[in-house]
C-alpha cells in the first residue's frame, strides 16, 4: 500500500515539475513536507523545490486555492494538486464566480480505496487523473456510521439528532472549513436567523439552514465533519439530499461546470425523471388556465 | 359544531390551550395571486376552517426562503404550508417550479433530521379554489394535531456549560 501512494506521489511530482518547467503555471499549490516533518500547503514556484512535495495526508485545498487566486493578479495561473473532492469543489466555486477555471491547472490525484472508505466518497477521483488509479466509490448507506444515523422512525431519528447536535459548541468550524461556503454576509451570523450568544446552536436554524444552503452544492468532501471539534457527523445531513438530486434530476454537484443546479430551473429545462406533469406544461410560457 | 370551535378560537387561544389539548400552530405562506386570494375568499365565504393557522401573504411562492421555514419551525410553529399558483400558472416565469423543486428538497432534509417532511405542506391552487384551500388546511390541521410537539427537541436547549457544572 505504501508503494502505491509513493508511486502516485512520484507521478504528481513529475507533472508538477513539468508544468513549472514549461511555464504552464506560475505556481503549484500542494502540500510541502517542511522542517520537523511538518506538512502544510505551499505554493511551489521553482521546479527545484518539487522534491519536497507530498500528497498525504488528505488536505482539502480548494478553498486555499480560491483565496490565493483571489488575492493574486488576474493572469496568475495556479496549478493545484486536486483530489476528487477538491476538483468538484473548484468547479462549484467557478459556477459561483469565485474562481475562473482558465486560471487553474488541475493535477489530479486519485485516492486509495482505503481513503475512499474512510471519507465515504462515492467518486474518489478527479476528472483527469495524473497520479494513482481510480478506485470504486462507497455508497453512504453501505457504511454503518451513516446508516445507523438515518434508520428508525422519525421520532427516534429526531431524538438521536437532537442528542448529537446538542454537543455543538457553535464554533462555525463546519462553515469555515466548507469549500463552498463563501457567502458574505453569512446568514448564520445574522441575529434574524440564528440567535446570538446561545450555545448549543439551535438544531433547526443553525444546522438545517447550513445544511440546506449546501443542498445542491455539497461535494461530499467531508471537510465539515473533519473540522468539527465535537465530532458531529454533519455530512450525514447532506447524503439524502444529494441522493434525491441524483435520483430526480441525474445531477451531481461539481461534475459539469456548464450545468447549473436543477433547483434553479423550471421543469421544462430540468425535468424531473419518473414524474408526469400535465401536457400543457410543455408548451411553456405562462399558460394561465 | 364547527361554529362552536371557531367561537372558542376567537375567545383566545390561551384559554383554549389550558382547557383542552393545545391547538397546533400552522403558518401559511400564500402567494398573492392565487393562494392568498383563495384563503381570503374562504374566510369571506365563512367556510369551515380550523383556527390554528395564520396567513402571511407573499408575492410568489418562490420568495419563501427555506430558511424561513426552518425559522418558523424553530420558533414553535408545528407545521408550515406554502401555497402557490398551479404549476404552469405562475405569474413570474415559472418561478413556482423552482419553488416546488427547492421545497421538496427541504422535505428530504426534514425527513433526514427526523422532523418529518410532512410538516411542510406544498399546495398549488388558483384564486377561485377557496374550497380547496379550506380542505387542505382542515386536513393539514388534523395531521399536525396528531404529530408530537417539536418543543422538547428545539430551541437553544439547556445550556451545556451549566449542565456540566451540576
Amino acid at each position: 500500500m505504501m508503494t502505491i501512494s509513493h508511486k502516485s506521489m512520484e507521478e504528481i511530482r513529475i507533472k508538477a515539475r513539468e508544468l513549472l518547467e514549461k511555464k504552464d503555471a506560475d505556481g503549484v499549490l500542494a502540500l510541502r513536507r517542511g522542517e520537523e516533518a511538518v506538512v502544510a500547503p505551499h505554493v511551489f514556484r521553482e521546479p527545484g523545490e518539487i522534491g519536497r512535495l507530498v500528497t498525504e495526508p488528505k488536505w482539502p485545498l480548494a478553498k486555499t486555492a480560491m483565496r490565493i487566486l483571489q488575492s493574486s493578479p488576474r493572469d496568475f495561473r495556479l496549478a493545484v494538486v486536486v483530489r476528487g473532492c477538491d476538483d468538484r469543489a473548484l468547479v462549484e466555486l467557478a459556477k459561483r464566480n469565485q474562481v475562473t477555471e482558465e486560471n487553474i491547472r488541475f493535477i489530479g490525484l486519485a485516492c486509495t480505496e482505503e481513503q475512499a472508505g474512510r471519507c465515504l466518497c462515492e467518486r474518489p477521483y478527479p476528472r483527469t487523473i495524473h497520479g494513482g488509479k481510480p478506485q470504486p466509490g462507497v455508497h453512504f448507506l453501505q457504511d454503518e456510521r451513516v446508516s445507523s444515523l438515518l434508520e428508525g422512525d422519525p421520532a427516534e431519528r429526531m431524538a438521536r439528532w437532537a442528542a448529537i447536535l446538542r454537543r455543538c459548541i457553535k464554533c462555525y468550524g463546519c462553515r469555515n472549513a466548507c469549500p463552498i461556503c463563501v457567502c458574505v454576509p453569512c446568514k448564520l451570523e445574522d441575529d434574524v436567523w440564528v440567535e446570538k450568544g446561545s450555545i448549543p446552536a439551535e438544531m433547526l436554524v443553525f444546522h438545517l439552514i447550513r445544511a440546506f444552503h449546501l443542498s445542491d452544492a455539497c461535494v461530499a468532501c467531508g471537510a465539515c465533519q473533519e473540522a468539527c471539534p465535537v465530532s458531529i457527523p454533519v455530512m450525514a445531513l447532506q447524503f439524502a439530499m444529494r441522493q434525491a438530486l441524483k435520483d430526480r434530476y441525474g445531477y451531481e454537484p461539481g461534475l459539469d461546470g456548464a450545468r447549473k443546479s436543477p433547483v434553479l430551473k423550471n421543469f421544462l429545462e430540468e425535468p424531473e425523471t419518473g414524474k408526469d406533469y400535465p401536457a400543457w406544461i410543455t408548451h411553456g410560457g405562462t399558460g394561465h388556465e | 359544531m364547527n361554529a362552536e370551535k371557531n367561537k372558542q378560537g376567537l375567545q383566545g387561544g390561551e384559554k383554549k390551550g389550558k382547557a383542552g389539548a393545545p391547538s397546533p400552530k400552522i403558518l401559511v405562506f400564500a402567494c398573492r395571486w392565487c393562494g392568498g386570494i383563495g384563503a381570503g375568499r374562504a374566510g369571506w365565504k365563512r367556510m369551515d376552517l380550523p383556527v390554528s393557522f395564520r396567513v402571511i401573504p407573499v408575492e410568489c411562492a418562490a420568495l419563501v426562503e427555506p430558511d424561513a421555514i426552518f425559522r418558523a419551525l424553530a420558533s414553535g410553529i408545528d407545521g408550515v404550508a406554502v401555497l402557490g399558483c398551479h404549476i404552469g400558472g405562475c405569474r413570474y416565469n415559472e418561478a413556482n417550479h423552482a419553488a416546488l423543486k427547492r421545497l421538496e428538497l427541504v422535505k428530504v432534509l426534514l425527513d433526514t433530521a427526523g422532523i418529518g417532511g410532512r410538516r411542510l405542506l406544498l399546495a398549488f391552487g388558483t384564486a377561485h379554489e377557496d374550497h380547496q384551500f379550506a380542505e387542505v388546511i382542515r386536513n393539514f390541521h388534523e395531521f399536525i394535531g396528531k404529530e408530537p410537539s417539536l418543543k422538547p427537541w428545539l430551541g437553544a436547549g439547556e445550556d451545556i456549560f451549566l449542565r456540566r457544572e451540576e
